[in-house]
């Protein structure tokens, strides 16, 4: 849609006006704004394009509003909302400043203004319970009454112990202000808080990337695949979860790029690919190495970029696994590296690791002095100063050492084409085929999904991936890289940025600090006080039952060790019924939040008033600090703290204008955003791992036999054992077109897509168990059960059955998908930082109910 | 070339995920009452919505997005009692006068493509308008702008360089039961 408009600066943001024609705001130094019409106007004769995406004109009585969609698909698209009369009828995607084409808002934002509307589905008043737990019984009372009851048991288990109290913020609402809201105020009270990516179930994919990468995310813009000759989307269903991306795979598509979608489901991404590649779930890196082996066995890996930017020529000891390392020419013990991160890579940003700590200490074998060296970086071995060799065994100071690159080999020669076949249930010529084309695509890019690390050993997918990336050549290069992130975070705001765009000084000023736990300890806290005691318990933007494992365990033997539980929400969740003290929660529409995460500053503001006595996170934690000494830290209404975030004299804010850009668009770009396409990792620069190089070799991974990528069973193997007699079938849940989290259970409008939870099963297996298309079946194994109607489909391999993630119980015909879910501690995940739910290692059977 | 645009709908069903945006756009922006809906989704080549066609691992998915196909030659029009089912004359649209009509449903019996949808809140037919409202204020209808795929561009036929006309030409666009004889202004590629 780019319209070209002399006197316009290339590269700057486009702006929509909203008179019903696209225009463009431009800067010139020195001059400030001015608005460029350039003119797509059409008439009713035609002849002309309509505006396309442009934001339409308020109707009379109708005002404009804008949010960004804080719910957790991490797409976090610009909306803009029409009021009229107070209400909110109707939501439409919001204008991108600088990225024309990427308005986006999916159905499920669309039809949340009905639920967010609706007084029965909203916690309206603060409620005490007066039932049982579960019960649903519960009395209104004041804000006052409330807080007061609150802040005097929570005085008391301060006074004992504030490690004792517990804060637990999830992902209901991403906002800057409503996710941390709680989580601060733990740190001014010195109380524990959770780091939440493990119970989740994405801390998989963080762990495969920091492995590698060195950073949890890291992604080519969806728009390079415009380079891209095939495009590898790898257990991502983008269609249904991030469709702001989805309008760029299909551009890259009308292009001539080959798309491929890999999943056990036919899922809708796969409707608009030219193929679908069904694979068993839980088998991912299998199919991985298998790809790798062939590329390699047929002498078609990027040897000079393997040399160049990975650890592949780096030696490793041949008595203890480690890297060689050596200082002054000598060879020096290999224990620096053993050291895991320690929990340290969570979720925070600030946890990501340092480029090339100790990077001079590690060696490899220079072919032109037929020496160890001390390995130099990716630009000195690009000069050919120096010629690593690739493969090889070799004696430095009397240590046997071999190339990282040979232990990655031996690793994946176990996985001929006929035993990733076997593995993987796709058939040998598909994976023959499939190695072929991605290496010969050149370039190819993967776009990898959280799809497939739901699983015990949860890093391997994502790391082993990202591997066979790097051994075909394809990190860091234009329409390549294997990557993980999505929506508008992808975009990077400023390359090498450092300075304090935003103010967050008396944001992070708390006093104290917070007690940080993995969540994948948090059930075993509250049952057997270990790592800490669960005295007290806030939940904040979590419908935790419905979204953790194992509901009947929580609600049995979890909750039930709690001595206080307090929920902050919106909505009358499955969670909220088992609280001793419900507040009501705004939702985006009703409050002021930032989203800082990309080029652009998007903001929250109350567009409707709050439903009922419904208060923000951030006001119920001003409350609350006040009643529990910490009030000095809560100085600041909402609107203030976000002026002050913005309030820096920060070039990036250069031209902004409160009133025009907060209020009236609700979206910014920033004057230094970078909203061109960008890849990561170019020239082999920008490593974070230990050793400055993509790395895949793993030392911390060596006690458990996981150096280099493997693949290994699932923790409920269906190929064999006890087990996998008795439930036969991998249960797995996806997020499709109706749901995110549950949140948007069930928006009005979405029942005329689908009004209760399916059960996708092949038809294999439905008539082997007398079931037919429509059928209830009862859902089961050894931790719970659940009845749900059978939805037949020759969409999705057999043996595996599926249903939407996301629905409440109150859509079950009995039980709830989430019964039959596990939390099971994986010793390696715990090693390396923490477990990451398994939710999709689940064994079942089905009968027909 | 004619004087008066004939607004044409070309869905690119090579790109339709089946998410329903367009479905849910169109009911909440055009604020469409009670359980009428102006949109709706079919298999393209099965009989289950969202169910794979063939056996696997040989499976299709795709989708038929179904709307008003504003008929050169309305069945619905032909068929009501009291004219307010009309092709508008200034824009070729076919819309419902709800002043007018009186809801018998005949509409609805007789359109190919099941497009009239009764508010059962105000008891009189209603459908898909194109948008008129917006089309005529420069802007595409709701679910052309709220596709995530693209996959709905929207334009005037009648103009050789419009966008439709050009991916008409291109791919062979397929009107959809052209047999019920009602020269329906949706293709499908």
């Amino acid at each position: 849609m780019k319209e070209e408009t002399s006197g316009v600066v290339a590269g700057v943001p486009e702006y929509f006006m909203r008179d019903g024609v696209m225009n463009r705001r431009t800067f010139i130094k020195g001059v400030g704004f001015i608005t460029v019409a350039s003119a797509v106007g059409f008439g009713a004769t035609g002849g002309q394009a309509l505006a396309s995406k442009g934001e339409a004109p308020a109707g009379e009585g109708e005002t404009t509003v804008h949010a960004v969609c804080t719910v957790n698909c991490t797409s976090r698209c610009h909306l803009q909302g029409t009021v009229r009369d107070g209400k909110l009828i109707r939501v439409e995607p919001g204008d991108m400043p600088g990225r024309p084409g990427y308005a986006n808002a999916c159905l499920r934002s669309m039809s949340y203004i009905q639920r967010v509307q609706d007084e029965n589905e909203r916690v309206m008043y603060p409620m005490r319970r007066t039932g049982e737990r579960g019960s649903g019984e519960f009395e209104r009372i004041s804000w006052d009454e409330a807080i007061d009851e609150i802040a005097a048991k929570l005085n008391d288990v301060i006074s004992r112990d504030p490690k004792a109290a517990s804060f637990y913020s999830f992902t209901g609402d991403l906002g800057k202000m409503s996710w941390e809201a709680s989580t601060r105020y733990a740190a001014c009270i010195g109380a524990t808080t959770w780091d939440i990516e493990g119970i989740m179930g994405d801390h998989g994919a963080s762990m495969g990337m920091t492995m590698v990468f060195g950073t949890h995310r890291g992604a080519h813009d969806s728009r390079d695949y415009m380079n891209s000759n095939l495009l590898l989307v790898w257990g991502r269903n983008v269609a249904d979860t991030h469709t702001s991306e989805l309008r760029d795979y299909v551009a890259a598509r009308k292009n001539g790029c080959k798309v491929i979608v890999i999943d056990p489901r036919q899922c809708s991404t796969a409707a608009m690919a030219d193929e679908w590649i069904p694979i068993n779930p839980q088998t991912d890196p299998a199919l991985a190495l298998g790809m790798m082996n062939w590329i390699i066995q047929h002498d078609l890996h990027a040897k000079d970029k393997l040399v160049e930017e990975s650890v592949a020529p780096y030696l490793i000891r041949e008595d203890d696994g480690t890297y060689l390392r050596m200082q002054d020419g000598h060879v020096v013990a290999s224990t620096g590296g053993i050291v895991n991160a320690g929990g340290e890579i969570g979720t925070a940003p600030a946890a990501e690791g340092e480029a090339g700590e100790g990077a001079g200490t590690y060696v490899l074998w220079d072919e032109l002095t037929n020496a160890a060296v001390a390995a130099p970086d990716a630009a000195a071995i690009k000069s050919g100063a120096v010629q690593p060799a690739l493969s090889g065994t070799f004696t430095v100071d009397g240590v046997e050492c071999r190339t990282a690159f040979d232990h990655l080999v031996d690793s994946c020669s176990e996985y001929t084409i006929e035993r990733t076949a076997e593995i993987t249930g796709i058939p040998a010529e598909t994976v023959e085929r499939l190695a072929r084309e991605y290496i010969e695509a050149q370039p190819a890019g993967i776009r990898m999904g959280q799809g497939m690390q739901r699983v015990y050993h949860s890093y391997s997918p994502f790391r082993t991936v990202a591997t066979l990336a790097m051994v075909a050549g394809y990190i860091g290069v234009l329409g390549g890289g294997a990557s993980h992130a999505g929506g508008t975070a992808t975009n990077k705001p400023v390359a090498g940025y450092t300075g304090s765009v935003y103010n967050y000084d008396d944001w992070s000023n708390t006093g104290k600090k917070a007690n940080l736990i993995s969540s994948s300890l948090i059930y075993q806290a509250a049952v057997d006080h270990d790592p800490v005691p669960v005295e007290f318990l806030w939940i904040a933007n979590s419908n935790f039952i419905n979204m953790s494992p194992n509901s009947n365990y929580i609600i049995n033997t979890v909750l039930p060790a709690i001595d206080y539980i307090v929920t902050v929400d919106p909505w009358w969740t499955w969670t909220a019924k088992y609280s001793d003290m419900v507040l009501p929660a705004t939702t985006y529409w009703e409050h002021w939040d930032l989203i800082d995460r990309s080029p652009w500053a998007m903001f929250n503001q109350p567009s409707i008033a709050p439903l009922g006595e419904s208060k923000s996170d951030t006001e119920i934690m001003t409350l609350l600090a006040k009643k529990t000494g910490v009030g000095q830290y809560w100085d600041k209404t909402d609107e203030e703290w976000i002026r002050q975030f913005v309030g820096t004299e920060h070039p990036a804010w250069e031209n902004l204008d409160w009133d025009r850009d907060v209020v009236g668009q609700g979206i910014y770009g920033r004057d230094d955003g970078i909203f061109d396409s960008a890849i990561v990792y170019e020239n082999g620069e920008g490593y974070k791992t230990d050793t400055g190089k993509f790395e895949f070799y793993t030392e911390s991974m060596l006690e458990f036999d996981d150096e280099v990528p493997t693949w290994k069973p699932p923790c409920e193997d269906p190929r064999e054992g006890e087990l996998a007699e008795k439930y036969p079938l991998v249960f797995i849940q996806y997020h499709d077109r109706l749901n995110v989290h549950t949140q948007h259970i069930l928006n009005p409008a979405l029942t005329l897509v689908q009004d209760e939870p399916l059960l996708q099963i092949n038809p294999v297996d439905a008539e082997a168990r007398g079931i037919a298309h429509g059928d209830v079946v009862h859902v089961f194994n050894d931790r719970g059960e659940m009845k749900i109607r059978a939805f037949l489909t020759e969409g999705i391999i057999p043996g595996t059955v599926a249903t939407q993630s996301g629905w409440t119980p109150d859509y079950f015909i009995e039980g709830c998908y989430q019964n039959l879910t596990h939390l099971t501690l994986c010793d390696a995940e715990e090693a390396y930082s923490m477990t990451n739910a398994a939710f999709y290692d689940v064994l079942v059977e089905i009968e027909k109910a | 070339m004619s004087d008066k645009p004939r607004y044409g709908m070309v869905i690119d069903t090579r790109h339709c995920v089946g998410c329903q945006t367009c479905t849910v756009s169109c009911k909440i922006s055009n604020e469409v009452p009670g359980n009428a809906q102006w949109n709706h989704m079919e298999s393209l080549d099965g009989d289950v919505l969202y169910q794979s066609t063939g056996t696997f691992p040989a499976t299709t998915l795709a989708f038929r997005p179904m709307l008003c196909n504003h008929c050169e030659d309305p069945a619905c029009a032909h068929n009501c009692p009291t004219g307010a089912m009309h092709k508008d004359e200034e824009t070729g649209v076919v819309l419902v006068d709800q002043g007018v009509c009186i809801g018998c449903g005949y509409c609805e019996w007789t359109c190919p493509y099941g497009a009239p949808s009764m508010d059962d809140v105000n008891h009189v037919m209603s459908k898909c308008t194109f948008c008129i409202d917006r089309v005529k204020e420069g802007i595409e209808p709701f679910c052309v702008a709220s596709c995530p795929a693209n996959a709905r561009i929207f334009g005037d036929l009648n103009d050789p360089e419009s966008e439709v006309s050009k991916l008409l030409r291109a791919n062979h666009g397929q009107q959809y039961k052209p047999e019920a004889g009602t020269s329906p202004n949706v293709y499908y590629i």
